[in-house]
């Protein structure tokens, strides 16, 4: 995958374009690399693990492999969703463990021109702007794109959290 | 064909496989370490293999081109191409033998001198000689075809023996041969005997050869091979045909001719040069005939192979590298079925793939039945039937493929060590346990190696050779235990020799020279530290070179490879005693037995292994679990058992008002467990079975929750946490202290649990405010007596209780008897004197350091302790029975001079819990430090593992080893030889005493005399005083 390079004088090097899948959580939208993605995932039956942190919502049972469950409503700071509503799973993989992304629902795939990305505000909630690598302006709203490494490394924030 | 050979032929090609790879990376990158020390242990595994299978070809190779490797991994050689390519040479000769090994399961005959020699030529620094490629060169080099190797001294060549031959004047037509003449009578005797053996036949294909070279119509066929070739060939043809071994013959005989045109004709003609040549070696015309015959076996396999040489092999006769040219070339196919039909190795990744795949059958498995139970339709019934037993099966065996017993590891050490046992003149015996501990193969192939070079090491350096250990007084076998087992999720591997240990002293020029550390930095290291750089790359400490080991790949390799499964290795060694490797492997890849619990809505797994017993316990039952304050607890035969509930411990019962309804539970079910010496129930809501699970590894976002040591996937396809029963005993520790600064008392609990002094003790309170308290580990039982069944005699209350009556005792003076009600009672029992010790309130069990601050001049008081944050008021129970026994206690009346030597070390042995549990807070108080041990042997363990005290205090009546033998042990050897030793028994007759003191203690005390005990203490530390 591309990386997008930002250089020191804050403008983005226009390399094409970079294809995203968009979630949803708590009416915001999202962006995550569609080659970070490997699997989208109905609502699955969670085992949950007592003494874990809480965003961590617990474990499940993908084709024969455990995959740790993360709860991205309360890792992003944001309420937890109504009871009743079902969340759907991303599954990631960071550091060749694979990790399910508990979400709202799925969007589309969008393909997106860099001339739209932009860095984070510098006003951005601390939580966001630590896992988010910036913005991309689209038409009717923004869609911060998620650093899937940065959300996943906890060592710090578990301990925060 | 013998297993292990089978199994060298799989290993080595594909060690040889991948030597070749990175050899030519070598070559780009002639400064990667990391490869280099890979090629290295790759051929010198080689070469060690074929040591112990006695392929004396191949071991000669292989140890040329390591010798050559040393020396380019210790930079006295630079990487070049021409070593590089010698090296490669090496190699491809290596796989021919192999190849011939295969077919013939003998390694086939041939001559490496020329190979061995350049690659001595090379390690010698001679890389700068031109390279001597071509291997026809080796024309004319004193060999011998038949022995495969260069001549020794006193040996002869062929060329000379020819000589002598031809130049021997007529004796053939007088002399008989006695061969031929005894071969007539003994028609049973082998053609290969008739022929005179392999010497005789190696003189026939030597004169065939030659002769073949010149012959009119064969000379084109023969004439291009080089005549240590051609030798080989017809020696190598001969000897199969003769031993009756066709496949091996068919196989040679289709390499005997390379050029293409070679038919019956030239066959014919060929049958007669050897039959001339048969008859000149003084070969019977009969036995000759019969030789010619078995010729004809090969017959089509010689002509058909010559029809399919294509010209442009035919252009480089050469290409059969080497004269060992019997063996197959690479690519021919060879006759029989081919090893890898027997058994094939598939990737470990494959495996895994498969098993994803059939967790996911079996999860749709399970699906489908759901759903068919709903549907009440009876046709999908059978079918689905048979694919869930199918499935069952496949899941089984597919797990199967994965598990195999350690005992498949060591298969081949006992043979290892015979072997070495006979080349390094030792006796060595090999012990196994627990070769049926279940390994995940993958973990299995990588110890499989470090295993073995490890059980070599210490045959070869640890184990003394006989004489060695007779004048060192140990027996003249020297034994090497390999032991595998499970142990807190971990499979422990053990591999214990009795030889002579590691010397630190030897090793510290060596770990300066190599500049792992300076002169000043190992001074400040232990002898421990220091043995540990054995673990360093290129370390040996063997003093010469040998062909078993002592290069110094061992140790690196070892703990490299162990390292990649994610395991450690730990070692102890004492000098002249022996050393011990302990290797863990983490369990994630194992299968182990886990216990399915039930806690609040979800499963937990409890590894089988730490579980003791499962207790079921209700209110009515005589299993009742009772509280003290707060802190629930178990009667279990005689003793406490403290508890835990796993919802409390998984922090799921967060409402605090819920807690007391969550404990009143009718039912609970208590799974008692022991870690360590530590046993506790932990109290769960339901008990399901035991299911065989496999475990995986956490993720590490979870890796800091200490309560789980993995995750598993169940039959049903859940995901459920596997407890780890250390977790929970650390973290139960850790609640009952203060919460700050958590980390810092984590590792003091562990520190503490680890040295053992942590102790339970019972809180209570009687007459005074001050709270009291007394070690769990004494307290038989709690119970509350009714005071209206308590009696009156000669001034003594007393109860009747459980038959007997039972005395019972104030804790404190200003306490009185309740009017009504029941009393609480602590029920101490040694032996047969059981007493009440009455109680105001039980307050609770602490997990805490009995750290007796204040020593008391009271009766009744050890001393005082700080628990809970409070001064806590430790009682002496020895005070209490003596008050309700006058005969247990022989107090004796003097009490001047019990002073103690500050600080002293002791080591207190004693086979019975209650008086090491009674003695030790009162020799702790008197100031002493104190370490106990329940026998003789562990006693000894602590003196052969390097611990020192000033003084050993031992009771004489223990099972195994009673203290008379443990104090001649102790006088006899070892580093408590001089230390003073007071025995401490309730055989106190003056010829028990007599015998203590031929045993060699320096003094006899009566068992419950404190006073006569502290007093001896400190005259004995005093005596040792002035003599030091």
């Amino acid at each position: 995958m591309n990386d997008l390079i930002v250089r020191d004088d804050l403008s983005v090097v226009t390399t094409g374009s970079q294809d995203y899948v968009t979630i949803k959580l708590d009416g915001q939208s999202l962006g995550i690399p569609v080659l970070a993605v490997h699997d989208v995932l109905n609502a699955q039956q969670i085992t949950k693990i007592p003494r874990a942190p809480a965003w961590v919502s617990g474990v499940l049972n993908l084709r024969g492999r455990i995959v740790t469950a993360i709860n991205l409503r309360t890792r992003l700071g944001l309420p937890p969703l109504e009871d009743g509503k079902k969340s759907m799973s991303i599954v990631v993989e960071h550091g060749e463990e694979p990790y399910s992304l508990q979400i709202d629902s799925v969007g589309e795939v969008l393909s997106l021109d860099d001339q739209l990305f932009e860095r984070n505000p510098v006003t951005l909630d601390k939580k966001w702007r630590d896992v988010s690598r910036g913005i991309y302006r689209l038409e009717n709203e923004l869609l911060p794109i998620l650093d899937v490494d940065k959300l996943l490394t906890f060592d710090a924030e578990g301990k925060a959290a | 064909m013998d297993d292990l050979l089978n199994e060298f032929l799989t290993e080595t090609n594909e060690a040889i496989d991948v030597v070749d790879v990175e050899l030519v990376k070598l070559e780009q990158e002639p400064n990667n370490k990391e490869v280099l020390d890979n090629i290295f242990r790759l051929v010198h595994t080689i070469k060690g293999t074929c040591g112990f299978l006695g392929l004396p070809r191949l071991e000669s190779v292989a140890h040329a081109s390591e010798n050559v490797l040393g020396k380019f991994r210790d930079g006295d050689l630079k990487v070049n191409e021409h070593a590089v390519t010698v090296i490669l040479e090496s190699l491809d000769q290596i796989k021919e033998i192999l190849a011939g090994l295969e077919a013939t399961e003998q390694e086939p005959a041939g001559d490496d001198t020329d190979l061995i020699g350049r690659l001595d030529a090379i390690a010698e620094g001679g890389d700068g000689s031109a390279p001597v490629r071509k291997p026809d060169v080796v024309d004319g080099e004193i060999i011998d075809p038949g022995l495969g190797r260069s001549l020794k001294a006193g040996e002869v060549s062929l060329e000379e023996l020819e000589a002598v031959f031809a130049n021997t004047p007529g004796p053939e037509a007088e002399t008989v041969d006695p061969e031929p003449a005894s071969a007539a009578m003994s028609a049973d005797v082998s053609l290969f005997d008739r022929m005179g053996g392999e010497d005789a036949i190696a003189v026939a294909s030597h004169l065939i050869g030659s002769r073949l070279a010149n012959h009119k119509e064969l000379g084109t066929f023969f004439g291009s091979v080089p005549a240590d070739q051609r030798k080989a060939k017809f020696m190598g043809l001969m000897l199969a045909l003769f031993k009756d071994d066709i496949d091996a013959a068919e196989n040679v005989g289709k390499l005997l001719v390379s050029e293409a045109g070679f038919g019956d004709d030239e066959f014919d003609a060929l049958m007669k040069v050897m039959t001339e040549t048969f008859t000149e070696c003084q070969v019977a015309e009969e036995v000759v005939n019969e030789a010619i015959m078995t010729f004809e076996l090969v017959r089509e396999a010689i002509t058909a192979s010559s029809n399919e040489v294509v010209p442009a092999v035919a252009d480089k006769p050469g290409e059969a590298t080497g004269p060992g040219a019997a063996a197959p070339v690479a690519g021919a196919p060879t006759g029989g079925p081919s090893r890898a039909t027997q058994s094939i190795r598939v990737s470990v990744d494959l495996l895994e793939d498969l098993m994803n795949m059939v967790s996911e059958l079996v999860l749709t498995r399970n699906q489908l039945l759901q759903i068919t139970r709903e549907m009440d339709n009876s046709e999908l019934a059978a079918p689905l039937q048979r694919l869930s037993q199918c499935t069952t099966e496949l899941q089984e065996n597919v797990m199967k493929t994965r598990m195999q017993p350690i005992g498949n590891a060591w298969a081949k050490l006992p043979r290892v060590v015979r072997d070495l046992t006979v080349e390094l003149d030792k006796k060595i015996e090999l012990e196994m346990v627990g070769s049926d501990t279940e390994l995940d193969r993958q973990v299995l192939e990588l110890i499989k190696d470090p295993l073995t070079h490890m059980v070599r090491n210490s045959a070869d350096h640890a184990i003394e050779s006989p004489a060695e250990r007779i004048a060192l007084g140990k027996t003249e076998h020297g034994t090497i235990t390999l032991k595998a087992y499970h142990e807190g999720g971990h499979i422990i591997l053990e591999i214990k020799d009795d030889g002579r240990g590691i010397d630190a002293q030897k090793l510290l020029p060596k770990i300066i020279e190599k500049g792992l550390a300076t002169a000043a930095e190992l001074a400040d290291m232990s002898e421990g530290q220091i043995q540990k750089f054995i673990f360093n790359p290129g370390f040996s400490t063997a003093e010469k070179v040998t062909s078993v080991s002592g290069r110094g790949v061992g140790m690196d390799v070892v703990r490299s490879n162990i390292e990649k499964i994610g395991g450690t290795i730990d070692m102890v060694s004492i000098v002249g005693k022996g050393s011990t490797f302990k290797i863990k492997i983490p369990l994630t890849l194992a299968i182990v037995a886990g216990l399915i619990v039930k806690a609040k809505d979800e499963r937990y797994a409890i590894p089988q292994i730490s579980v003791l017993e499962l207790v079921r316990a209700s209110a009515n039952s005589e299993h009742r679990i009772e509280n003290i304050k707060d802190t629930p607890v178990l009667r279990l035969r005689n003793r406490l058992l403290p508890l835990v509930y796993l919802n409390e411990i998984l922090g799921l019962n967060d409402d605090d008002d819920d807690d007391d309804d969550e404990r009143e539970k009718k039912d609970d079910f208590i799974v008692v467990s022991q870690v360590g010496p530590f046993t506790f129930g932990i109290v769960v809501d339901r008990v399901f079975d035991t299911e065989e699970i496999v475990v995986k590894p956490l993720a590490p976002i979870l890796k800091d929750i200490e309560i789980f040591s993995g995750n598993t996937i169940l039959g049903d396809g859940s995901v459920i946490m596997i407890l780890d029963p250390n977790g929970i005993a650390a973290l139960t520790s850790a609640d009952a202290s203060d919460h700050e600064d958590e980390e810092e008392q984590e590792r003091e609990v562990k520190r503490k649990a680890a040295s053992n002094t942590i102790e339970s003790v019972l809180v209570f309170t009687a007459g005074v405010e001050t709270p009291k308290a007394v070690p769990l580990g004494l307290v038989a039982r709690l119970e509350e007596i009714d005071v209206e069944d308590v009696e009156i005699s000669d001034g003594k209350y007393l109860v009747q209780y459980r038959e007997q009556l039972m005395p019972l005792i104030f804790a404190d003076p200003s306490m009185k008897m309740m009017e009504k009600g029941r009393q609480p009672v602590l029920v101490f029992t040694d032996r047969e004197y059981t007493m009440g010790l009455v109680v105001d309130t039980i307050r609770d069990i602490v997990e805490d350091e009995l750290d007796i601050k204040l020593a008391s001049e009271k009766p009744g008081v050890v001393g005082s302790a700080v628990i809970n944050g409070k001064a806590t008021e430790v009682i002496d129970v020895a005070h209490y029975l003596g008050l309700a026994f006058s005969d247990w206690l022989n107090s004796g009346d003097t009490n001047d001079a019990t002073a103690p030597t500050e600080g002293a070390h002791l080591l207190l042995v004693d086979d019975s819990d209650f008086f090491r549990n009674m003695l030790k807070p009162v020799l702790t108080v008197a100031g002493y430090d104190v370490v106990t041990v329940n026998s003789g042997a562990a006693a000894i363990a602590l003196r052969d593992d390097g611990h020192m005290f000033d003084l050993i205090v031992s009771d004489i009546e223990m099972p195994d080893m009673d203290g008379f033998e443990l104090a001649q042990n102790i006088r006899s050897e070892g580093i408590w030889q001089d230390l003073p030793l007071i025995a401490l028994s309730a055989l106190a007759s003056a010829r028990d005493i007599n015998r203590g003191h031929e045993a060699g203690f320096d003094d006899y005390v009566a068992k419950f005399d404190k006073e006569t005990l502290l007093r001896s203490l400190s005259q004995q530390l005093q005596i040792k005083g002035t003599a030091a």
